[in-house]
């Protein structure tokens, strides 16, 4: 576990390292903060989806949730019902909780594949999204005071960068101290074990799916903030990017394995490839292609040296 | 013939035909029915030659349905379909392009397709730990990323010789020529599935992988062979699809894979595997391109289309549930 931390702080400091040699303008304090606010809105649900991995589970449908909460603050202020940006922030909080909820319920409860279930929700919320505006959207000049949310800074640090900070913070202490924490790898490790020790694995599941829509509600208001555009097809197939973040970041699939700074460092990986990539003259046309063998790459290691460790750990109960 | 337990066995079903009814399939038939009458009561243009003139673009999307549904059943996934598809059609727009006879484009079409899932293949096979989703999810990022590095800073190539796609668009009669190649496909997966060995083997990996291996079921080979054929048949679908499309883009196909997990899945084949039945899928396919089509005409919102399928998928998986949550429960208060 810890050694697999060490080794991804090794890769990124490697390609840093790197990356600074080849073209210098890379590392300096306002590129690198730059990388950060263009990576929010990926960093911030990579932490729920942790969470719905740790419990064995997957979550599809959360870019069409992002959409659809980041829509309807938009269309808000088109449409001047609202004007305070926190009533705004609350408000796609509100939506993105109710679509996690939905989510929870007909997994925990309605004992749905995890898989399918979002599945249909990624097409239900995308749909939503579209139709709450009418196929409309809503620019710059329609969103008034709530664009300059996003531009704000806090002793030089760019206000969503330090609420990606404090999502951080919570959810390290959440998962590592709690009880409700616990209870996640619990339900991960071996739900029928969870259940039968007392917990209440359903309610811990639509938890789960309840703060991963919290979550995504609060990227599709920051994602709003930040490009100063609501549309209904915005963030389309990030969930592949948050997913394939927590993968590299060491999240096992099946459920159970898992930490807040391996999904923290494999989300910065792939942020610094994708900043990276123009900067040493590689197109970005084959970001995607190298983001994909890198993942490959990844998990082909892991289970090899998962492998080479459960071998010795064989010999040396042989012995 | 009581046994210990006190219950009976009865060799001889009776009743074939009402259990037939009250089955999923039997469901699906009648949900097809209602649907047909339903967008012919809202559109006059809703007649058989409409249909069926409107069918070949949703159709190629069936040749995914068809082996998603055997790699569903083993309780596998592959997401990486719709980028198969993106590969093998900008493939082939370049052969076309590039002068090169019809045949041979499409042969280079359908090997890559073939390569494309012999890789997927590959390394499930050989990581076993690995769920498949995530495997999938890597290789949907390279194919699909080579066909954006090929297509280059425009990210579009239409076919500039594209007689020999419009000879593969064309109909016989009414009928479009894809319809019969579905048909003949759906027909070999349904005899696969219910008539020969192979069809069990899934079955057998798919509710108990550990047994299936012990009871002599070549596990690797059944799985390497399904994730070809399913490289080969998002080959066959980008072939129709460019014969509708006249071309490529960075975004063709992107999605397809989820509709045809939809289909399946819809159809009553379980994505857990080892449960479902070939010829679900396949009026589920036909129910939902039929709806397309109708709901497409009335001028519907696409997007309120994608919100029914979202509804039906939950709701296809949900019901039986909670049914059988119900019936449990009525056992547990009688007994």
């Amino acid at each position: 576990m810890k050694m697999r931390e060490l080794s991804l702080i090794f890769v990124l400091v490697l390609l840093i390292a790197v990356v600074s040699i080849i073209n210098p303008a890379f590392f300096t304090i306002e590129n690198l903060l730059e990388v950060l606010k263009n990576n929010v809105v990926t960093l911030i649900p990579t932490l729920g989806m942790l969470m719905v991995l740790l419990i064995g589970g997957i979550d599809i449908s959360i870019a069409s949730t992002m959409a659809l909460a980041g829509m309807a603050v938009g269309l808000l202020f088109k449409y001047n019902m609202i004007s305070s940006t926190f009533l705004g922030i609350v408000i796609a909080l509100a939506i993105g909780a109710v679509c996690g909820l939905l989510m929870g319920v007909i997994i925990g409860l309605g004992n749905v594949p995890p898989i399918i279930a979002t599945m249909g929700g990624m097409y239900i919320f995308r749909a939503l999204a579209y139709l709450v505006g009418n196929s409309q959207w809503a620019g710059a000049e329609a969103l008034g005071t709530y664009k300059e949310f996003a531009l704000k800074d806090i002793l030089g640090v760019n206000v969503t960068i330090w609420i990606t900070i404090l999502c951080y913070i919570i959810f390290f202490i959440l998962l590592k101290w709690t009880k409700f924490g616990r209870n996640i790898y619990a339900v991960g490790s071996n739900a029928e074990a969870a259940e039968i020790s007392g917990i209440k694995v359903a309610r811990v599941k639509i938890a789960v799916y309840t703060i991963m829509g919290l979550l995504c509600g609060l990227t599709g208001a920051l994602n709003t903030s930040i490009y100063a555009s609501a549309q209904p097809n915005s963030l389309t197939g990030k969930e592949m990017d948050v997913i394939a973040a927590c993968v590299i970041g060491g999240v096992s699939m099946s459920g159970g394995r898992g930490s807040v700074g391996g999904a923290l460092l494999g989300g910065l990986v792939l942020a610094v490839i994708a900043k990276a990539l123009p900067l040493v003259h590689i197109p970005s046309i084959a970001q995607n292609t190298i983001k994909g063998v890198l993942i490959v790459v990844v998990i082909i290691v892991n289970v090899l040296t998962q492998r080479a460790m459960n071998r010795r750990a064989l010999a040396r109960r042989e012995m | 013939m009581a046994g210990k337990s006190g219950r009976t066995i009865n060799a001889t079903p009776q009743n074939v035909w009402k259990k037939r009814l009250i089955s999923w399939e039997g469901v699906l038939v009648v949900i097809l029915v209602a649907v047909l009458i339903l967008c012919r009561a809202m559109s006059a243009n809703y007649t058989f030659e409409n249909v069926l003139r409107e069918m070949p673009k949703y159709l190629s999307e069936m040749f995914l349905m068809l082996p998603m549904a055997f790699i569903l059943m083993m309780g596998e996934i592959d997401i990486s379909v719709g980028s198969i598809v993106c590969l093998s059609g900008t493939l082939g727009c370049f052969a076309v392009n590039a002068g090169l006879p019809f045949p041979v484009a499409l042969l280079i079409m359908l090997g890559s397709g073939i390569i494309c899932g012999a890789i997927n293949g590959l390394i499930i096979v050989m990581f076993p730990e690995l769920p498949s989703m995530i495997v999938t999810l890597g290789t949907q990022i390279i194919f699909r990323g080579i066909a954006e590095i090929m297509l280059g800073g425009g990210g579009s190539i239409s076919a500039t010789n594209a007689d020999g796609f419009r000879a593969i668009g064309k109909s016989i009669g009414n009928i479009p020529m894809v319809f019969f190649l579905v048909v003949i496909a759906s027909v070999i997966f349904v005899l696969i599935s219910t008539k020969m060995k192979f069809g069990r083997e899934l079955m057998a990996i798919g509710s108990n992988r550990l047994t299936a291996f012990y009871s002599g079921v070549k596990v690797k080979k059944v799985l390497f062979i399904t994730y070809v054929t399913m490289g080969a048949f998002s080959a066959l679908c980008a072939i129709f699809f460019t014969a509708a499309t006249y071309g490529a883009n960075t975004t063709t196909g992107k999605g397809f894979e989820m509709d045809a997990i939809a289909m399946a899945v819809f159809g009553g084949i379980s994505s857990t595997g080892g449960k479902g039945k070939m010829i679900g899928g396949i009026i589920s396919a036909f129910v939902i391109i039929c709806l397309r089509i109708g709901l497409g005409q009335k001028n519907m919102n696409s997007q309120l289309i994608l919100l029914i399928i979202g509804v039906l998928l939950i709701g296809a998986v949900v019901l039986p549930n909670i049914s059988a949550m119900i019936t449990a429960k009525k056992k547990k208060a009688s007994v």
